[in-house]
């Protein structure tokens, strides 16, 4: 049984918590997070320690396997070097630190620590992603030419749904390291890296602040590999009105041969799926099965899916498909975007 | 601050404008002109209050477009001269914040362009006042500046909205209460919008139904304008494809004798010429929708153990 701690129970921390409790491997024993709220509204899950530093829950780590970090980017670095140096696997959200320096450090730590990092690459472990990049690696589209990966969400602003004001620090770059671009664009990047296997360089970038905030709303950035020249388009923006469960994201894979798209990947109807998918797992409740958590939502349980793989590593010491090499990669790629940009800021 | 003549009749005026706001200080002119709204005594403070509800710029139907009010401005500066000082005022909501709405949806550069102020009523000097509706006594922050302005003018968006089927006037002076969290009048939203207009009354409302928002947004190229918020409500139901006489705040406003239908005359264009345009939503439907979503979600979470997804926590 892997015991875990929890640094960070805003809305990510809670739902890898709410995950932990459907693994049967893994025991959720400390949490920490500096809101009172937040560690209340935690304890509907179970008993563990709570803390409202999280350098208390490190200090007393002696009995922890490894430490989920959930916490805002310019914190990351910090949380993450304390936990490593605590002799702690970690499982970080992304990014992994705000800039290349910090990401460099980390990769450093990593190393002389021994201990295993893995960053929350989530849409990697969306079914439809692993189908895309599955057939790709059989030669179903031969080679690879183009990607183009776009997400266009609300961003940090929140869902009326669920109302609560934007969070300070995600429009201060000093404490998100950007916008638009360093939030889902480096999931973006991280994608196309993943469909090509290849390095890749920056050969345009154009920012939008349209919304005349310290941070870009928009972001379109061409990519190219460094060894194929495959060429990816990158399109990112925090302007549209989301609506769940709808999700304006796609990738598109152009071959010689053919073609791949999300698309074709995603359920047809949503709704249907989602009757479908609740069903199968009310069969699973009721039969004793483990459940497929969030397989309803048809991409949320790609997070389920990524802690899962973290925790088979550490299991069967196995080096985690998304290393912090990843992670600075994906960093560099963002920062050598903001250098390029040509965009003005409007007034 | 003026005193509101009583008029024996509620002009509303209809006027057909460019959606995308060209040349709309002849339309603002327009449809003032066709009410005749001619404020008694002198203007030194006007405040100007859009609806800023969220980040999602005029185009999506959410918010009033910044075009309309420099229409309103230039009114302003024309009739009552150039140093009349206009504040554009808005008042932090459950999911917005005025500080990071101004800039986005284009305030801060119109504030700058036309040499006006902009006011976060979240933090302006507050009265707090107690109103009674329907038997129910409601408190409420109100923000000074509102009170004491010689002009409150109202520039609400013609929309849907499924708690009260239409938001426009009405809804728009709620939107000023100065506490950010006015989801807590929410279980009694319709005493709550009565409530605030028995306290807050604009001297003129201009209504921005460029791009109004029905089931999806659309270009309707509406400008209506009209002195009382209730008589402006009522029309503007109407051209949603709404009885009026069945939206529950309109009857408690009814009721409260916050407004009287029968003294409503529409002059201008034909409510028809926008109503027929209007993508009206099946309130009903929608609302069961959702709830049934929402009922759906919770009861699978509860028979079968299975994670929410964070954005709908608290929903």
């Amino acid at each position: 049984m892997l015991k875990v701690g929890i640094i960070g129970l805003g809305q990510m921390g809670s739902m890898h918590l709410a995950n932990c409790l459907h693994m049967n491997n893994v025991k959720v024993v400390a949490v920490a997070d500096p809101s009172e709220r937040a560690l209340k509204r935690s304890t509907v899950f179970g008993r563990y320690k709570i803390y409202a530093d999280y350098k208390q829950l490190l200090d007393n780590s002696h009995d922890l396997d490894a430490v989920i970090i959930s916490v805002p980017n310019h914190l990351h670095f910090e949380v993450v070097k304390l936990s490593l140096e605590s002799g702690l696997n970690v499982f970080t959200e992304k990014p992994l630190a705000i800039n290349t320096q910090q990401c460099e450090n980390i990769v450093k730590s990593v190393r002389d620590s021994g201990r295993k990092l893995m960053i929350g690459h989530n849409l990697r472990f969306v079914d439809a992603i692993e189908k895309m990049k599955a057939s790709l690696d059989r030669g179903h589209i031969g080679s690879l030419e183009t990607a183009t990966i776009e997400e266009i969400v609300n961003g940090p602003f929140s869902h009326p749904v669920n109302p609560v004001p934007v969070a300070e620090w995600w429009l201060d770059p000093q404490k998100s390291g950007g916008g638009a671009l360093m939030d889902i664009g480096y999931h973006m990047i991280d994608l196309f890296r993943f469909f090509t296997g290849e390095d890749a360089k920056v050969v345009f970038s154009n920012l939008s602040y349209k919304y005349n905030l310290p941070v870009e709303e928009g972001a379109i950035v061409v990519l190219s590999t460094s060894k194929s020249s495959i060429k990816g388009i990158i399109n990112v923006g925090w302007y549209q009105r989301s609506v769940f469960p709808r999700y304006n994201f796609r990738v598109i894979l152009h071959g010689n041969y053919g073609y791949l798209s999300t698309e074709k990947f995603f359920p047809r109807n949503i709704y249907l799926h989602a009757v479908k998918e609740g069903l199968k797992n009310f069969l699973r409740r009721i039969s004793g099965k483990k459940l497929r958590p969030l397989s309803y939502t048809y991409y949320y349980e790609a997070y389920y899916k990524e802690l899962k793989t973290f925790f088979n590593c550490l299991e069967n010491d196995l080096e985690p498909p998304v290393s912090a090499v990843d992670g600075l990669k994906a960093i560099q790629i963002i920062e050598e975007s903001y250098k390029l940009s040509n965009a003005k800021k409007s007034d | 601050m003026l005193k509101k003549v009583i008029k024996m009749r509620n002009e509303v005026s209809l006027v057909k404008a460019d959606w995308d706001g060209k040349n709309i200080k002849e339309y603002v002119f327009s449809a003032l002109n066709l009410i005749g709204f001619k404020p008694q005594g002198s203007v030194n403070s006007v405040a100007i209050k859009p609806n800023l509800c969220y980040y999602w710029n005029a185009a999506t139907g959410y918010t009033t477009d910044p075009i309309v009010v420099s229409g309103i401005i230039d009114y302003l500066r024309e009739n009552f001269g150039s140093d009349v000082n206009i504040k554009i005022v808005e008042a932090d909501a459950s999911a917005m914040q005025t500080k990071y709405a101004f800039p986005i949806l284009g305030y801060t550069k119109l504030a700058k362009e036309k040499k006006v102020e902009l006011l976060d009523l979240s933090e302006d000097a507050i009265e707090e006042r107690e109103v009674e509706v329907n038997g129910r006594k409601i408190p409420f922050r109100v923000p000074g500046t509102l009170l004491k302005s010689d002009l409150f003018i109202n520039v609400p968006k013609m929309k849907i909205m499924r708690a009260t089927h239409i938001t426009c006037a009405l809804k728009n002076v709620f939107g000023c209460i100065a506490l950010p969290r006015k989801v807590i009048y929410h279980p009694f939203l319709e005493e709550a919008i009565v409530g605030i207009n028995k306290i807050l009354k604009p001297h003129l409302n201009l209504v921005d139904g460029l791009v109004a928002l029905g089931r999806f947004p659309i270009r309707l190229g509406l400008i209506m304008a009209g002195e009382d918020p209730f008589s402006i409500d009522w029309v503007a139901a109407q051209i949603m494809g709404y009885n009026p006489s069945k939206i529950k705040f309109l009857k408690l406003a009814v009721k409260e004798r916050l407004g009287n239908p029968e003294d409503i005359v529409i002059l201008g264009e034909e409510l028809e010429t926008f109503r027929k345009d209007f993508p009206k939503e099946n309130i009903i439907v929608s609302k069961v929708k959702m709830s049934l979503q929402f009922s759906l979600l919770k009861a699978y979470k509860t028979i079968v153990g299975d994670v929410i997804p964070p954005t709908l926590e608290n929903a």
